[in-house]
């Protein structure tokens, strides 16, 4: 598929390399692959972690083309493999045509990465950060499915204030395309998976050099039928959803400091109470990071990342998750870049039942830790 | 007296001539730019691609120098306000995300023929590079 998707382009690009409209930047390929390895010294963490797991794997390749000085193209294949998701199917990432009509208003439409938090629209670029994961906090790995991209539109623009530094903002609505996966062991089978809406909006300030202060919100709604073992009366379930996040960030030389606080309200709406009784958890989330660069290829990082699932127990040890990541990053060259990372964690919030047999939280190991390896190549 | 005065002045325009090459960089953008200064702050936002329209609506074409170029190291930190590998860092969150691309990134020679043959062109090149009628600007 990209090939075609490459080769319908190409002769365009030329075309605008040739002058028609003759002074437009030629069409970009850039891609990236990752490799990862897990281990965990209790608890399986993402994939089947406690005896090693390589089921942590990366590839993407996008085609962007500025068919005008105004009007872009672009699309983005990608696969993946983390433990239970993904299975190195390849997906339309995200494509998009982007109208960049002034600097303070653009519109893009097509499938779009969600701007939520500092990093969630760049989450999958390993080599754009010094963690290998991210503070699962705010940006759970196992939730990218939900969190990354949504199809519909996007208005962003950047305002320059003068004195005051200056605004970046997007705003978005559209819906979020979901397969239906069967969870193994459960007590329903899922008929059907929608997103009616989700529409949100990032407004980050740039007050001085290197320093962005902002908020995201998202409001989204899924809506699923469920269908108990045993039986052919369907369930209709609602799922409205608000999250927030408050952002900073300040990059001064070769050091990164980022912390952001976060808080989801989600609600489950039954048409039948009986059989799936509604509830609403509020979940909060939080870290703080620092990075610093020592030379063209060594960085080291580190962060605190807390989440508590329900704001009204934080119960230990299911009820909590700390989690204190070391990372040392190696760029080989320009396009190589090796990874080692280690996480001390503390309470098994965060971790998923159905991976560890069934089990529940509470019974799992609360002091554990993960290491990880991961090693890059982009262009 | 006058000739006391005259000095000071030549001295503090030789050295406005000389500054941009005394920062280890020489500003330039295509003759038929109307734009003889600019400030440091819009530079900044030029390269990131925040601001992509001069006044006149026509749109800025940045060119980038190669990473390994060490004006491109003096540029980023006096103008980006951090290094060439966090640049590299901010243009990958972008177009892996799909929000935009980094500027072409050439030599010095290939810079100013690239600034010369695109209206609405701004790029930087090492001190001493023939710019063969491309325009220098001073930096505010």
């Amino acid at each position: 598929m990209l090939a075609v998707v490459v080769a319908a382009v190409a002769p365009r690009a030329r075309a605008a390399d040739l002058g028609l409209p003759g002074l437009l930047a030629p069409l970009q390929i850039h891609g990236f692959v990752s490799q990862g390895f897990l281990v965990t010294s209790a608890n399986d963490y993402l994939a089947d972690s406690s005896r090693g797991s390589f089921e942590f794997s990366e590839v993407g390749l996008n085609v962007t083309l500025p068919a005008t000085d105004r009007l872009t193209l672009g699309v983005q294949v990608f696969s993946r493999k983390l433990g239970p998701i993904g299975d190195y199917r390849a997906a339309l990432d995200w494509y998009y045509l982007d109208y960049h009509w002034r600097d303070w208003l653009g519109i893009r439409a097509g499938r779009v990465k969600l701007p939520f938090g500092l990093y969630n629209d760049s989450s999958d670029v390993d080599a754009a950060r010094t963690a290998v994961l991210l503070p699962q906090s705010i940006y759970p790995a196992q939730n990218r499915d939900f969190l990354l991209a949504q199809t519909g539109a996007e208005l962003y623009g950047y305002k320059d204030l003068g004195g005051v530094g200056g605004i970046d903002y997007r705003l978005y609505a559209g819906t979020i395309f979901l397969e239906v996966t069967q969870q193994p062991g459960s007590p329903f089978t899922v008929l059907n998976l929608d997103v009616p809406y989700v529409v949100g909006g990032r407004v980050l300030w740039l007050p001085l050099d290197g320093l962005r202060l902002g908020g995201s919100l998202q409001l989204l709604r899924l809506d699923t039928d469920l269908l108990p073992v045993g039986s052919t009366a369907r369930v209709g379930v609602k799922v409205p959803a608000t999250l927030w996040v408050a952002s900073a960030e300040y990059l001064v030389r070769d050091f990164v400091f980022a912390a952001e606080y976060s808080r989801w309200l989600v609600e489950t709406q039954s048409s039948n109470p009986s059989v799936f009784p509604p509830s609403s958890s509020r979940s909060e989330r939080a870290y703080a990071m620092a990075t610093y660069r020592a030379n063209a290829w060594f960085q080291a990082g580190a962060y605190y990342s807390r989440l508590f699932p329900n704001v009204e127990r934080r119960t230990y040890p299911d009820g909590v998750q700390h989690d204190v990541a070391l990372t040392l990053r190696f760029d080989v060259n320009r396009y190589l870049l090796v990874k080692a990372e280690g996480h001390w964690m503390r309470g098994t919030a965060g971790l998923s039942s159905t991976l560890n047999g069934n089990r529940p939280l509470s019974a799992l190991e609360p002091h554990w830790a993960l290491f990880a390896v991961k090693a890059t190549a982009s262009f | 007296m006058r000739s006391g005065a005259f000095i000071p002045v030549a001295i503090a325009a030789l050295a406005a001539a000389a500054e941009p090459s005394r920062s280890g960089y020489v500003v330039i953008v295509h003759p038929g730019t109307g734009v003889a200064r600019i400030d440091r702050k819009l530079l900044g936002e030029i390269f990131l691609r925040r601001a992509t329209r001069w006044p006149d609506d026509s749109p800025i074409r940045p060119v980038d120098l190669a990473p390994d170029a060490r004006a491109r190291a003096r540029f980023a930190e006096d103008v980006l306000s951090r290094s060439v590998a966090s640049v590299r860092s901010y243009w990958q969150q972008r177009i892996f995300s799909g929000q935009g691309l980094p500027p072409p990134e050439l030599q010095d020679d290939e810079v100013v023929a690239y600034v010369l043959s695109h209206p609405g062109a701004i790029g930087y090149v090492t001190p001493g590079t023939p710019l063969n009628g491309a325009k220098t600007v001073a930096l505010d």
